[in-house]
């Protein structure tokens, strides 16, 4: 198997480089095509998003000159000189190549780790190159592993689990207070794209409804409508807030609309059950002091930003396990390829047919004792060609096949039904 | 008697225990699912030795300190499996599995202590008493735990900085659901267990039975646990407070349990 990978990404190469690299998806099958026609390239998958521009290829021989002629291909068709490219380029080989790619699909090699888009990206691609015809059974192989792959490591680690933006972070936390959102009110204070975003995502989690509050009715009147909530008058704030589970305040208010006794009160009311603040206005409109009450959370825009931090830290942290899994997987891919490779397979089927031939002449010779030369010569020569006229058609398929993208799927099943074991 | 049954239950537990070691070292949950198993498996088999003990001594085997810790063990390991199945509350295993484990291991050790066999104390009432007991502490260590449980989650949530634990940790209000069910059950099991060997106590030595430090204790114990479950009832205490006083009633418990002399002296009778 001779993989190789040549690319540049976000790691390597600024935007105005990338961006002039890039592929747009309506050309993406003219250049698999024309990356297909080079000499010695037996199969090829190219990814192209906002972060990465990428060929993977399988060459029929392992000269070494394979990746420096992706290079070239990558800078001609931009009609970019290699010399330009080259400090920007990466170049993967053979296993190396195929845990690039793992990483790449499981997000591993992403901006931010963990997040799920590329693995659609590289699906996407994936079935351009498959429509178009450059994937043969071997990057089919490769690719759908790197599918399961990305999958797994979702599940097994928690690259994915933890928000990495300020309005998921909210949510989370509102999660972590309350366990499910279901029967939860939401009062949100003021207007804003930030809070607006939080109540959205509350909302959607299942949170039970939402009253609206502005020191504009009109304005209050118009987010309500937006969100299905019900608007209250500003000064009834307080006395509505009782009701409700979250808060969110971004208003332009240069007091404090909230403070210690407030939160006492509120506590009070509600029988000491927990409120989760959010204070995203600058200036703050809820007193911090309010955070040191029993039951009540109250988290600003810099303590949000901090979770989002760590969580990110979290991802990292939760990304070495990923890498582990990786290389177990590139290993057992690397295993399984070699067990399907077509050459071997066609060995073992002409061993198998052999002995099968020679055993049957044995049992003949111990029944009707040893035959004349000639008797022999006739026998050899019609047991010999019954054995290639049946093998003639099947190994001439398997040598099609492997040009196919559900070639090792065949060999598979070839291998199977003929017991021929590795 | 072999004990045949425990020591193999005893064998799945540390299972469970390296489960535990596992997971605050390594921050691996690999283990899990497969320590859960040997979890449930451990529990059916402890079970079984149980029954056997019982048909062996011809009465329910909760008359020497062992035996009540490997009653002990089988209930929490029984409450961990319901509170699991109700929950899905995984983080619970690192506190109970080595526990469990410990207790059984207590109790699968040589049994050559003290056997209640003064016949004026071997009535139905000393089964009852025993098993009362040790139901409610088992009910009450969940409450502790789940206090415990709460404290390290609210302080990630009020310092505002998510440590290794606050992704692991159910939410506030599981827990506090937690903390409050099993404290409503462990309460009237600790005051019929407190009823019941007034009773005894009664029956045996007239209305003039001796008070031991045991019994005063166990009374202070039950006095802390009926505030906190009056406080939460009518105050509407919850969360923090509610944990500082489950924590402090498990104390009293664990010196109670440790207080053996007066009536309850079991090793020098």
């Amino acid at each position: 198997m001779n993989f190789c990978l040549v690319g540049l990404s976000h790691k390597t190469a600024p935007v105005e480089v990338r961006e002039c690299l890039a592929i747009p998806e309506d050309l993406l099958p003219d250049a698999l095509r024309a990356a297909a026609a080079l000499p010695d390239i037996g199969e090829v998958f190219i990814l192209s998003t906002c972060n990465r521009v990428e060929i993977l290829a399988r060459a029929e021989t392992d000269d070494g000159n394979i990746g420096p002629q992706l290079a070239d291909f990558l800078a001609r068709s931009h009609d970019l000189t290699l010399s330009e490219l080259q400090q920007h380029l990466y170049e993967y080989r053979q296993q190396e190549a195929i845990r690039h790619l793992f990483r790449v699909a499981s997000s591993l090699d992403s901006m931010v780790i963990g997040e799920s888009q590329v693995l659609g990206q590289v699906k996407a691609a994936y079935n351009v190159a498959r429509a178009t015809g450059t994937l043969g059974g071997t990057l089919e192989e490769v690719l759908t592993r790197s599918f399961a792959v990305a999958k797994r490591i979702r599940t097994e680690t928690g690259i994915a689990a933890s928000a990495v933006s300020v309005s998921y972070a909210a949510v989370e936390l509102a999660r972590k207070i309350f366990g499910t959102l279901e029967a939860k009110r939401i009062l949100l204070i003021g207007a804003g794209k930030m809070s607006e975003l939080a109540a959205k995502h509350l909302l959607h989690s299942g949170a039970a409804g939402i009253f609206v509050t502005n020191r504009t009715p009109e304005r209050a009147q118009e987010m309500a409508s937006l969100l299905q909530g019900r608007p209250i008058p500003f000064e009834q704030l307080l006395e509505y807030a009782a009701q409700c589970d979250i808060l969110i305040s971004s208003t332009a208010a240069p007091d404090f609309l909230i403070r210690k006794n407030d939160g006492q009160r509120l506590l009070a009311e509600r029988k000491n059950r927990p409120i989760f603040l959010i204070d995203i206005a600058v200036p703050r409109n809820i007193d911090p002091e309010v955070n040191k009450l029993d039951n009540l959370f109250l988290y600003d825009i810099d303590d949000l930003e901090g979770v989002v931090k760590s969580n990110l830290q979290e991802r990292l942290r939760e990304a070495q396990r990923g890498e582990q899994i990786t290389e177990q997987e590139v290993e057992k891919l690397m295993r399984r390829l070699k067990t399907l490779d077509v050459v071997p397979t066609i060995i073992d089927l002409q061993a198998h047919f052999e002995q099968v031939r020679q055993q049957e002449l044995e049992r003949m010779e111990a029944r009707f004792g040893s035959l004349t030369p000639e008797q022999r010569e006739a026998v050899e020569a019609l047991t010999r060609g019954m054995v290639n006229k049946i093998l003639h058609s099947p190994i001439s398929h398997l040598k099609t096949l492997a040009q196919h993208p559900d070639g090792l799927k065949l060999v598979e099943t070839v291998r199977r039904i003929f017991n021929l074991k590795h | 008697m072999s004990h045949l049954w425990l020591r193999v239950a005893l064998a799945l537990y540390s299972l469970g225990l390296l489960h535990a070691v596992l997971t605050v070292i390594r921050r691996r949950q690999k283990v899990f699912r497969v320590a859960l198993s040997a979890f449930a498996l451990g529990a059916l088999l402890h079970l079984v030795s149980l029954v056997e003990d019982g048909l062996a001594l011809q009465h329910f085997p909760i008359t020497s300190l062992q035996e009540a810790a490997s009653l002990a063990a089988f209930l929490l390991a029984g409450a961990f499996l319901l509170v699991y199945w109700r929950y899905r509350f995984q983080s619970i295993a690192v506190f109970v599995f080595p526990l469990v484990f410990v207790l059984t291991l207590t109790a699968a050790l040589e049994r050559n202590t003290y056997y209640a066999d003064i016949p004026l104390l071997r009535t139905t009432w000393l089964y009852l008493h025993v098993s009362l007991i040790v139901l409610g502490n088992t009910a009450f260590f969940l409450t502790f735990i789940a206090g415990v449980m709460y404290l390290i989650q609210e302080r990630a949530l009020k310092l505002k900085k998510p440590w290794a634990f606050y992704y692991r940790l159910p939410p506030l209000e599981t827990i506090d659901d937690l903390a409050y069910k099993s404290l409503a059950v462990g309460f009237p099991f600790i005051t019929l267990g407190i009823i019941s060997g007034a009773v005894w106590a009664s029956a045996v030595w007239g209305p003039e039975w001796p008070l031991d430090p045991k019994v005063a204790l166990s009374f202070v114990t039950w006095l802390i646990y009926l505030s906190l479950l009056f406080a939460r009832w009518s105050a509407g205490w919850r969360g923090r407070k509610a944990s500082y006083f489950a924590i402090l009633g498990f104390i009293a418990i664990v010196v109670t349990w440790g207080t053996n002399t007066g009536v309850h002296s079991f090793i020098t009778p």
